[in-house]
């Protein structure tokens, strides 16, 4: 049984091997759905619109989820030494690419850095912040469909977040790759059981005429902003998380040994174009 | 986590081995997509003549050129309403179906089939027809070993372009529909 909903601005697949467990389905549909309208750029009413509202002004009370992806994104900046850091929000908005909620004028824009926890549940920032969760909530999402299915009792299966996918169960699952010089190939790159897999790349964007998405948050110089890489970026892991945030840090260091992946037991793979 | 690379990706040459080219994946059927958005509901067929203001409307909405099919509209006793349409893209052909309660906010989208090409075939009337209402038992050319595809992250535009149209059809057509007043009705109101 397979099933596919538009969730997460992009095609989320949930397969399982037995034909019963629709109600299991549903469950993983709907915590997907909650990290859709918890985390959300589009939605000027999530919990992400708020933080980035508010956060610099007042304490803001938090999801636990949302919580937990923040965490998770500030130990990846920081391991990362800045490569990876989801307050670059502002830049895909000039870009035409996330919708323009609140004009930021004036102001010295903020990074993951600049949030702090005042609880587990409670946030503060220290400057004004564009937070945008697009390169790692998915991988989130993913996560948590996964858990759900496991705590039903569904033995194995995988969820694939248009790309950003995670087996489990004790099968091998081959797994394939766009050809990143002509996407509607596919490469079979090899088996995955138990893990995760997901992969960054600009020919999607190169298709459609619009600009690169894989923002470098390091530097100011107008040219160097929107990084133009050609290749496509995986990165395997135990959590989907860990594999959705891994693929910026690998796209922008061009690096498959950045020191970064062996902290979190990723593994690096590149495709060149 | 266990990861097995291909031979051929280890030695590079994977990009030698056969590609596979355009795929289509097959869902669920309009009967699973009713099942599943209207459990334990009874639903009765309810086409729906769209007219050429309908459609102009709908388009204005949407953006979707492709004009809308009024055939598959089915309703519930309640009031709830099944729609399903295609979206056509440049790459890509999207059959889903679209759940809406009766004061008509969307219950659930679910999609029944995703056809992928990068060829001239997707503008094809004749080439979409092979696909629409198949299932995977179907005899046609679909690759059943393609599960997990991994790559950048496929935006689902086109499909909320779709979306929107449905729920312009239901504040124009089915909120409130024009052939629901019956000759005898008509005589009451006198």
């Amino acid at each position: 049984m397979i099933r596919c909903k538009p969730l997460l601005g992009t095609f989320v697949e949930i397969s399982i091997k037995q034909d019963d467990g629709q109600a299991a389905i549903d469950n993983a549909f709907s915590v997907i759905q909650k990290v859709h309208d918890l985390m959300g750029f589009h939605n000027p009413q999530s919990e992400l619109s708020r933080i980035n509202e508010r956060a610099h002004l007042e304490a803001v009370e938090i999801h636990p989820w949302t919580a937990q992806v923040i965490k998770i994104a500030k130990e990846i900046h920081l391991a990362s030494n800045g490569l990876f850091d989801c307050g670059i929000g502002h830049r895909l908005v000039e870009a035409g690419l996330l919708p323009r909620h609140i004009t930021y004028t004036n102001h010295e824009l903020g990074g993951i850095a600049d949030i702090h926890f005042l609880a587990p549940d409670l946030i503060k920032s220290a400057r004004p912040v564009c937070l945008d969760l697009g390169g790692i909530a998915k991988g989130y999402a993913v996560d948590m469909a996964v858990r759900v299915l496991l705590s039903e009792g569904i033995a194995s299966g995988f969820v694939n977040a248009g790309g950003d996918l995670r087996v489990f169960g004790d099968t091998f699952f081959p797994i394939q790759i766009r050809n990143p010089e002509s996407p509607e190939e596919l490469i079979e790159i090899g088996s995955l059981e138990n893990g995760a897999i997901a992969t960054s790349g600009l020919y999607f964007a190169k298709r459609d005429r619009q600009q690169s998405h894989i923002i470098n948050p390091l530097t100011q110089n107008p040219s160097e902003i929107h990084a133009e890489v050609l290749g496509s970026y995986s990165i395997l892991a135990k959590e989907c998380v860990y594999a959705d945030a891994l693929t910026k840090v690998l796209a922008l260091s061009n690096n498959e040994n950045h020191p970064c992946f062996e902290r979190f037991s990723a593994q690096a793979l590149r495709i060149t174009a | 986590m266990i990861w097995k690379p291909s031979p051929l990706a280890i030695l590079g040459l994977a990009m030698m081995s056969a590609p596979i080219i355009a795929h289509a994946k097959i869902y669920i059927s309009v009967e699973q997509a009713q099942k599943l958005l209207f459990p334990n509901k009874a639903l009765t067929k309810n086409p729906i003549i769209i007219t050429d203001d309908l459609q102009d409307k709908m388009r204005a909405a949407s953006s979707i050129r492709y004009p809308f099919q009024g055939e598959r509209i089915w309703k519930a006793a309640d009031g709830s309403w099944l729609v399903i349409d295609e979206v056509i893209g440049k790459h890509e052909m999207i059959s889903y179906a679209v759940a809406l309660n009766p004061s008509g906010s969307i219950l659930g989208i679910e999609i029944l089939e995703y056809v992928e090409s990068y060829g001239y075939e997707v503008a094809e009337p004749q080439w979409r027809k092979q696909f629409v209402g198949k299932t995977v038992n179907d005899p046609i050319k679909l690759n059943q070993d393609i599960q997990n595809i991994g790559g950048a992250t496929l935006s689902c535009k086109h499909l909320t372009d779709g979306v929107k149209r449905i729920t312009v059809l239901y504040e124009l057509a089915l909120k409130h529909p024009p052939s629901s007043i019956s000759p005898n009705q008509l005589s009451k109101a006198k």
